[in-house]
C-alpha cells in the first residue's frame, strides 16, 4: 500500500518530509526551535488525535490524510532520521508506519526504542506520556498482527556442534563420568552473549584433532581399560585462598587444605606427591613450631607429615646452626611422596593440618584477609598443590560391576567361556543402548554395522572389554554424536514452514534445559512421537525442569547472561581490596548461583531477580556485607529487610554482579549501566567511538575527583552524552556498592555518594532500591529481556525481528501468571520458533 | 641413535612436577643430525608472530631517527639483539578501519592483523575474515611436518561480555583463519599444548597402534560426512566440506607423526596453566621453543593478551586495567604505566629469543632460522588508530634479514605487504594477493646471494 503524502492536516509537519533548501540551511538549534514551538502548540490537538485513535479501530486510517500514527511519526522522528541526516543509519521518510508489514525489520527497532523510552531523547520533544504509550502499544499490535499472518519460525542451522559445555554433560548423561573437559577441547567462541550458537561452532583440524583426543581417553576411562604411562594429575589450591581456619568439608579440629575428588582409571598404586604453597620467589616460608599435616583417602588417613620446628637456641642468624635449619625448613616438603594401593573408581583425597591451639602473634593478619600474593604473609604452612600419578602395576581390566561407569556400560556381560556368537550378541546389545543415547535416536542398522565393525576390530587384538572400548571410541568422535543435525524433510518447497520432528524436539528440549542428551524417558516419548502433543510437551518439560540436569539454566545459561563466568577471574588491586581472595570469590558466585536457582527452580516470578527481599550467605559473604550472626561456611537464606539491607535486594546487590562490573582499583557507573542496559534491559549501548577520553581522575585544580563527577564531566561531551546519558544513571544508582560490593555511602575520597538518576524516559531514581523500583515499574522490558536471551540460548541462534512478535507473546501470557519461571520456559518451548523450521530459500 | 637425556631436559618445562613422559624421538631432536641429513645446506626456516594486546605507548616505542636502529624504551629488552631487529613504522592496516561498519576497532584490528581483509559485521553463521599469512605459511613450510602450526594464547577464555556488539567474539579471540571462514582456536593450557606436540607417552608399538584406531575412526568419520553432505541442502554443505578438510588434515598429521616416529628420551610435562603471568607466558614461549627445535612445526602466532583485556599487572607495579591504562588521553603518567606494561611484554618476548638463541640448529641457532614478528594491531589505542602500527622484525631469517635498522613508510602503506616480505624470505609463495596488499616492502627485498 501506498501512502499519499500530499496532504497533511498539520501545517508546517510538511516542512520534515520535503527537503527543501532552507531545511538543509537550517542549523540543529533551529530545529530545536522549531520543533519546541510546534510542540507548544500542538499538545491540544495531540490529545484529540489519541482521543480519536482510541476510539477508531486501531489501524485505521483515512485515505485522504496521514494517519495519527503518521503524524507522530512525521512530527517526533523524522526530524533527525530523515535521508539527509540518515541518524543512527536510518531514514523513516520512505516508510509509512500504517504498512509495517512492508519493513518489520525497522518498525521493530523502532518499538524497542520506544519501549525503551530512549527516542526521541531526553530534552527533546515528546508527545504526552498517554499519546507515547498509545502508539507504542499500537504500533507492537500492528506488527503482531502481521507477523501472525506471515509467521516465520526461522531458520536454525542444520548442524550444531556440540559445545565444550555439553559434551561435558552429555558424557556425564552417557557414562555417569565426570570428565575435566577443559582439559579436553578448547573454549567455543560465543556470539549474542553466548557460547552455544550454531552458526560460530565450526570445525577446524584442532578441534577435530582434540574430539579424537578426548573420545580416546574417556572411552579408555570409562571402560577402565590401561592407560599407555602412568599419567598425573595435579590439584592446585588458589594462592589467595586462606588456611588460617577450618575448611568446609574437612575434619573437625583441622585446619585449611582441600579435599580432591579424582577418578582412579585402574586398581593399581599410585604416586601422590604434596607441595606446601610457595611465597614469591617460589621459596617456602621458615615456621618456627611444627605443624602436622595428615592425607586422607575417603576419609582414612594414609600419610602424615610435619613441617616446622623451634630454631636453635642460641644460634645467632648468621650461624652454621640458623643456616641448617633455615635450609631444613626451606626443603621440608622436598621428599613428601608416598606410594599406595588404590581401587578404580572415583576418590575423595583429602589433604589438611592438625589445628594447632595458636595464640596470633602480632604480625598475623586478620582472618579472612587473604594471604598476599606479591610477598608472603603467611604464619602457618598452606597447603599448595598436590600430584596423583599413576597407576603402576595396575590389575587388568576391573569388574565389570566395580565402577558406575562400567555398571552403566555393561547392561550385559558374557562369561569367559561364551561363543564368539554369545559375545556378539552381548555387544550388540550394549552398544545400541550407548548409540541411542548418544545419537539421541533408535540406532538403526547402519549404526549397528558400524559400531560392531569397531567391536570386532577391538576385540580381534585384545578381547571383549577392548571391542567395546574402540566402538565407544567411535560413539564419542563420531559426527552423529558431536553435531546436531536438523534435516529439512523431503519435498517441500523452498521457504516453507514445517514442526520438526519429534526426536529434534527431544534434543532441542533436552540443550535448553539440561545442556545435554535427552534422558531414556524423553527419547521413549519422542520415539512414539507423541513429544509434539502439547499437553506431553509440557509434562515433559515440567519434568525436566524438576530434574537436578536443569541445573544448566543456573551455571551455563544464567552464568554467561549475568557475566558469573567473569567472577574467578577477579583480581581486585590487592592493597585496596585486601581481602578479596578465593573465599570470596567462590562465595559471590555460589550466592548468585543458589538465588537465581531458588527463583528459576522454585518456579518463582522473575520479577523476584530484581526485587527479592532475600539471598544466600555463609560467613565469608555475610562478613562482606555487613550482615551479623551468619557463622560457618555453608550457605543459608537470610532475610534482607529484616537486617535493614533493603539496598542489596535482587541482583543488583550481588557483591558478583557489582564486582564484574568494575575495574580492579574503582567502580565503573558506565560498565554497570552498560550491563543493567545489556542483560536487564535489553537494549546495549553502541560501543563506543575512536578517540573517546576515558576519564578524568582530577578536576583543573587537581583535586580528586569522585567516580560520579569524572563520568558527569566525561558526558558533558556532547559527543559522549548520546550514550552515556543511557548508560550513566543505572551506574551511578549503583554507586551505593564500591568496586567488590561492598556497601558504602562515601566514597574512599569521603565525599558523600550521590546516587540519584533518571531513566532515558525522565523517571527519576535514587540509590539502589530507586533504580530497582524504575525497571519493575514496567516489568515487560527486564522479562522481555531475560526472554529474549533464553529463546536465543534455547535455539542457538541471533533473534531477528521476526522472533519480536513471538518474544511479546511470550511475555504476555506469562504476565497472565505473574510472570513465574515455568510460563516462561513453556512459552519458549511451545512457540513456532522451538517447534518448527522454515526450508531454505 | 645417540643422545643424551641432558640436551633434552629443559629447565622451564620441567617446572612442573609430572611424571616423565617418553618422548617420540625425532631427527631434529638431534642438532647435529642435520648435517648427517645432508639438510645443512638449506637451513630450515622458520616464521611466528607474536601479538600484544591493546596497542602501544607510541611515544615510547617508535625508534628516534631512521635507518641505524635506536632501541626506545618499550624495546630496550631488546638490546642484545638489536644487529638482528628492523623496526617498521608507518604501516597500516587500512581494512580494520570502520568502512561503514559500526563500533568495533577491537575487533576489527584483531581480526585484520595477519590477513589485511575487512572481516563481515555478524554474529551468525556468516562470519568471515581472510586466510591469514601464519596459515599460508603453515601450508607451505608445514608441509613436512606434524603440525603445521600452532596457535597459543594466555587469556582465559570464559570471560563473557567482553565482545564488540555486532561482531561474534570468535574475531577477537584469535588472529589465526585457516581460510575465510574457519577461526583456528587458540591454546592456552601448556599441558594441552605439550600432549598435542608429544602425544600422552607410551611405547613406540602402542602409538602406532593409536595411529592406526584414529585411522579408522577418520574414515568412518568421512563415510558419515559423506551421508550427510547428501542430505542437507546446498548452504550447510559447506559445514560438512569445512569438516572433511579437517579431517584430511588431521589425516596428513597422524601420516606425518608415524613416519616420525621413533625413540624414547624422558622429559616432564607441564601440569597446567600457572598462576603467575609471567611464569605462563614463559612456559608457552618454551614450549614453542621446544616445538621449533624437534620440528614439530616451523609456524606459530601466539596472543600475549586479548584485546579489551583488563589484566592488572601488580607484579610490575600496575594496579590498573591494561585496557582502561590503554585510554590515556596522552596523560604522561597513564602513557609512562602504559609503556611499562609493553616493555615488559617485550621483556618476555626476549626470553624467547634467548631460548631460540641458545639452542643450536644447523650452522647456527634457532634464532638464526626464525624470522618473527612481533607488534600490536593498534598503534594509539586511546585513538583507536590503525595506522602507524608498532611493528618488528627479528631473527636471522636463514640469513635474510639485514637487522640494526628502522624503516620508516608513508603513512598508508599496506601492513600486509610488510608480512608478503616477511613469507617472501621464508620462500613462502603467495597464490593470491594477501588482503590489500599492493607488493612488498623494497627495503625488506630478498637478499641476495644466500
Amino acid at each position: 500500500m501506498v501512502r499519499i503524502p500530499s496532504v497533511r492536516t498539520w501545517a508546517g509537519l510538511t516542512l520534515w518530509r520535503r527537503p527543501s533548501i532552507l531545511r538543509a540551511a537550517m542549523s540543529m538549534s533551529f530545529v530545536t526551535v522549531v520543533v519546541r514551538l510546534l510542540v507548544a502548540g500542538a499538545v491540544t490537538v495531540l490529545g484529540a488525535v489519541s482521543v480519536h485513535a482510541a476510539a477508531g479501530s486501531g489501524g485505521g486510517q483515512s485515505v485522504t490524510g496521514p494517519s495519527w500514527q503518521q503524524g507522530l511519526v512525521d512530527r517526533y522522528c523524522v526530524a533527525c532520521h530523515n535521508e539527509r541526516l540518515r541518524t543512527a543509519d536510518l531514514a523513516l521518510e520512505a516508510h509509512d508506519v500504517n504498512t509495517v508489514g512492508d519493513a518489520p525489520d525497522i518498525w521493530e527497532n523502532v518499538v524497542r526504542k520506544l519501549r525503551a523510552g530512549t527516542m526521541p531523547p531526553l530534552r527533546r520533544p515528546r508527545p504526552d506520556q498517554a499519546t507515547y504509550d498509545e502508539f507504542t502499544r499500537w504500533l507492537e499490535a500492528e506488527l503482531d498482527r502481521v507477523a501472525a499472518a506471515n509467521l516465520n519460525p526461522g531458520r536454525t542451522e542444520a548442524f550444531h556442534r556440540l559445545n565444550r559445555t555439553e559434551y561435558h554433560n552429555a558424557v556425564r548423561d552417557l557414562l555417569g563420568l565426570e570428565v575435566d573437559v577443559n582439559e579436553l577441547l578448547p573454549a567455543d567462541g560465543s556470539s549474542y552473549g553466548f557460547d552455544n550458537i550454531a552458526g560460530v561452532l565450526g570445525i577446524s583440524p584442532t578441534l577435530l584433532e582434540r574430539y579424537l583426543g578426548a573420545a580416546r581417553k574417556i572411552s579408555r576411562i570409562a571402560v577402565g581399560r590401561p592407560a599407555p604411562s602412568a599419567t598425573t594429575e595435579t590439584f592446585r589450591v588458589a594462592n589467595d585462598l586462606s588456611q588460617d581456619d577450618w575448611v568446609e568439608g574437612m575434619p573437625f579440629g583441622t585446619r585449611g587444605g582441600a579435599t580432591f575428588q579424582y577418578n582412579f582409571p585402574q586398581d593399581g598404586e599410585y604416586i601422590v606427591k604434596v607441595l606446601l604453597a610457595r611465597g614469591t620467589g617460589g621459596q617456602l616460608a621458615t615456621f618456627d613450631v611444627s605443624h602436622t599435616l595428615e592425607v586422607s583417602l575417603d576419609n582414612e588417613i594414609v600419610q602424615s607429615y610435619t613441617v616446622g620446628e623451634p630454631p636453635p637456641v642460641d644460634a645467632s642468624r648468621g650461624s652454621d646452626a640458623y643456616r641448617d635449619w633455615q635450609a631444613r625448613q626451606r626443603t621440608a616438603d622436598s621428599d613428601w611422596e608416598f606410594r599406595l594401593p588404590v581401587r578404580a573408581g572415583s576418590r575423595d583425597i583429602q589433604v589438611t593440618f592438625a589445628r594447632r591451639t595458636w595464640a596470633y602473634p602480632e604480625t598475623v593478619r586478620e582472618p579472612y584477609l587473604r594471604p598476599y600474593t606479591a610477598r608472603d604473609t603467611r604464619h602457618q604452612p598452606y597447603l599448595g598443590q598436590i600430584t596423583v600419578t599413576g597407576p603402576y602395576d595396575a590389575n587388568d581390566v576391573p569388574p565389570v560391576g566395580s565402577t558406575p561407569t562400567r555398571r552403566r556400560i555393561f547392561v550385559c556381560e558374557p562369561s569367559e567361556t561364551d561363543s564368539t556368537r554369545e559375545q556378539t550378541a552381548c555387544a550388540r546389545e550394549i552398544l545400541s543402548t550407548l548409540a541411542r543415547r548418544a545419537y539421541r535416536r533408535p540406532a538403526t542398522p547402519g549404526d549397528l554395522d558400524a559400531l560392531l565393525g569397531f567391536f570386532e576390530e577391538g576385540r580381534a587384538a585384545e578381547g571383549f572389554d577392548a571391542g567395546i572400548e574402540f566402538s565407544l571410541r567411535w560413539v564419542l568422535a563420531s559426527p552423529e554424536f558431536v553435531l546436531r543435525v536438523e534435516r529439512d524433510p523431503d519435498g517441500l518447497a523452498a521457504g516453507t514452514n514445517y514442526e520438526i520432528t519429534d526426536l529434534e524436539l527431544a534434543s532441542r528440549l533436552s540443550f535448553f534445559l539440561w545442556s545435554s542428551l535427552p534422558d531414556d524417558e524423553l527419547l521413549d516419548v519422542a520415539s512414539r512421537g507423541r513429544l509434539r502433543d502439547p499437553a506431553v510437551l509440557e509434562r515433559q518439560t515440567r519434568r525436566m525442569l524438576d530434574d537436578d540436569r536443569a541445573r544448566a539454566l543456573v551455571t551455563n545459561f544464567a552464568s554467561q547472561w549475568l557475566y558469573l563466568r567473569n567472577v574467578p577471574a577477579l583480581y581486585p588491586d590487592e592493597d585496596l581490596f585486601p581481602h578479596v581472595g578465593e573465599a570470596l570469590r567462590q562465595a559471590m558466585r555460589r550466592e548468585t548461583e543458589l538465588f537465581v536457582e531458588s527463583i528459576f527452580r522454585g518456579d518463582q516470578s522473575v520479577l523476584e531477580l530484581l526485587t527479592a527481599d532475600y539471598t544466600f550467605v555463609n560467613e565469608r559473604l555475610a562478613r562482606h556485607y555487613d550482615i551479623p550472626h551468619v557463622y560457618g561456611s555453608h550457605f543459608r537464606r537470610v532475610s534482607l529487610d529484616r537486617l535493614g539491607n533493603t539496598a542489596r535486594r535482587g541482583l543488583l546487590g550481588h557483591a558478583s554482579v557489582l564486582a564484574v562490573t568494575s575495574y580492579p582499583n574503582r567502580t565503573s557507573p558506565v560498565l554497570r549501566g552498560k550491563w543493567v542496559l545489556e542483560n536487564l534491559l535489553g537494549t546495549p549501548p553502541a560501543s563506543p567511538p575512536p578517540d573517546v577520553p576515558s576519564l578524568e581522575e582530577t578536576n583543573d585544580a587537581g583535586e580528586v575527583l569522585s567516580v560520579r563527577e569524572a563520568t558527569e564531566r566525561h558526558r558533558a561531551n556532547p559527543v559522549c552524552a548520546s550514550c552515556h546519558q543511557l548508560m550513566d544513571p543505572p551506574g551511578f544508582a549503583l554507586e551505593q556498592f564500591d568496586a567488590v560490593g561492598r556497601f558504602r555511602t562515601h566514597t574512599a575520597a569521603n565525599t558523600p555518594i550521590d546516587a540519584t538518576g533518571e531513566l532515558p524516559d525522565g523517571t527519576q531514581f535514587d540509590g539502589a532500591s530507586g533504580l530497582r523500583d524504575a525497571l519493575v515499574s514496567s516489568p515487560g522490558r527486564f522479562v522481555g529481556t531475560l526472554t529474549e536471551k533464553l529463546l536465543t540460548y534455547a535455539l542457538g541462534r541471533g533473534l531477528e525481528h521476526y522472533d519480536a512478535p513471538i518474544v511479546r507473546g511470550i511475555v504476555r501470557d506469562a504476565a497472565e501468571e505473574d510472570y513465574h519461571f515455568s510460563s516462561i520456559v513453556l512459552g519458549i518451548v511451545k512457540s513456532p520458533p522451538f517447534r518448527m523450521r522454515r526450508t531454505e530459500s | 641413535m645417540i643422545l643424551s637425556k641432558k640436551t633434552l631436559a629443559r629447565r622451564t618445562v620441567l617446572r612442573g612436577v609430572g611424571a616423565t613422559l617418553a618422548l617420540p624421538m625425532l631427527d631434529a631432536m638431534v642438532p647435529a643430525l642435520s648435517g648427517i641429513s645432508g639438510r645443512a645446506a638449506e637451513p630450515v626456516r622458520r616464521l611466528g608472530w607474536v601479538y600484544a594486546p591493546n596497542g602501544m605507548a607510541m611515544n615510547a616505542w617508535r625508534p628516534a631517527g631512521t635507518e641505524s636502529l635506536e632501541l626506545s624504551p618499550i624495546l630496550g629488552p631488546l638490546a642484545p639483539y638489536r644487529e638482528q631487529t628492523v623496526v617498521v613504522s608507518g604501516l597500516a592496516q587500512g581494512q580494520a578501519e570502520a568502512l561503514g561498519d559500526g563500533n568495533g576497532e577491537h575487533t576489527r584490528a584483531t581480526a585484520t592483523w595477519l590477513n589485511g581483509v575487512h572481516p563481515r559485521e555478524t554474529e551468525g553463521a556468516d562470519v568471515r575474515a581472510g586466510k591469514t599469512a601464519d596459515q599460508i605459511a603453515a601450508e607451505q613450510l608445514g608441509r613436512t611436518t606434524p603440525l603445521s602450526s600452532l596457535e597459543l594464547a594466555i587469556d582465559q577464555d570464559f570471560l563473557v561480555g567482553s565482545c564488540d556488539n555486532g561482531y561474534s567474539c570468535v574475531y577477537m579471540n584469535t588472529i589465526a583463519w585457516r581460510d575465510p571462514t574457519t577461526p583456528l582456536p587458540m591454546q592456552n593450557n601448556p599441558r594441552v599444548v605439550f600432549e598435542r606436540l608429544f602425544g600422552e607417552g607410551g611405547s613406540t608399538a602402542h602409538r602406532q597402534v593409536e595411529f592406526g584406531k584414529d585411522r579408522s575412526i577418520l574414515d568412518a568419520i568421512t563415510s558419515d560426512l559423506a551421508r550427510l553432505q547428501r542430505d542437507v541442502g546446498s548452504s550447510d554443505r559447506a559445514r560438512v566440506t569445512q569438516y572433511l578438510d579437517a579431517v584430511r588434515a588431521v589425516e596428513r598429521r597422524i601420516q606425518l607423526s608415524e613416519q616420525n616416529d621413533t625413540e624414547l628420551p624422558e622429559i616432564e610435562r607441564p601440569v597446567g596453566i600457572p598462576e603467575s603471568y609471567q611464569e605462563h607466558v614463559e612456559l608457552m614461549f618454551d614450549l614453542m621453543a621446544l616445538a621449533y627445535q624437534v620440528d614439530m612445526t616451523r609456524v606459530f602466532t601466539f596472543m600475549l593478551g586479548r584485546e579489551l583485556n583488563g589484566r592488572a599487572y601488580p607484579e610490575i607495579g600496575i594496579p590498573d586495567s591494561h585496557h582502561g591504562l590503554s585510554h590515556h588521553r596522552d596523560d604522561p603518567q597513564a602513557l609512562a604505566q602504559l609503556a611499562r606494561i609493553n616493555s615488559y611484554h617485550v621483556s618476555l618476548f626476549k626470553h624467547f629469543l634467548d631460548e631460540l638463541a641458545n639452542t643450536p640448529d644447523g650452522d647456527g641457532s634457532l634464532l638464526d632460522h626464525s624470522l618473527l614478528m612481533y607488534g600490536a594491531a593498534l598503534s594509539d589505542s586511546n585513538k583507536h588508530l590503525h595506522f602507524d602500527l608498532p611493528l618488528l622484525l627479528v631473527g636471522g631469517g636463514a640469513g635474510q634479514l639485514k637487522g640494526g635498522r628502522h624503516l620508516r613508510y608513508p603513512r598508508d602503506t599496506p601492513m600486509t605487504n610488510l608480512l608478503v616480505s616477511q613469507l617472501d624470505k621464508a620462500g613462502v609463495r603467495l597464490g593470491d594477493q594477501l588482503g590489500d596488499s599492493t607488493g612488498r616492502l623494497v627495503e625488506l627485498a630478498p637478499l641476495a646471494n644466500i
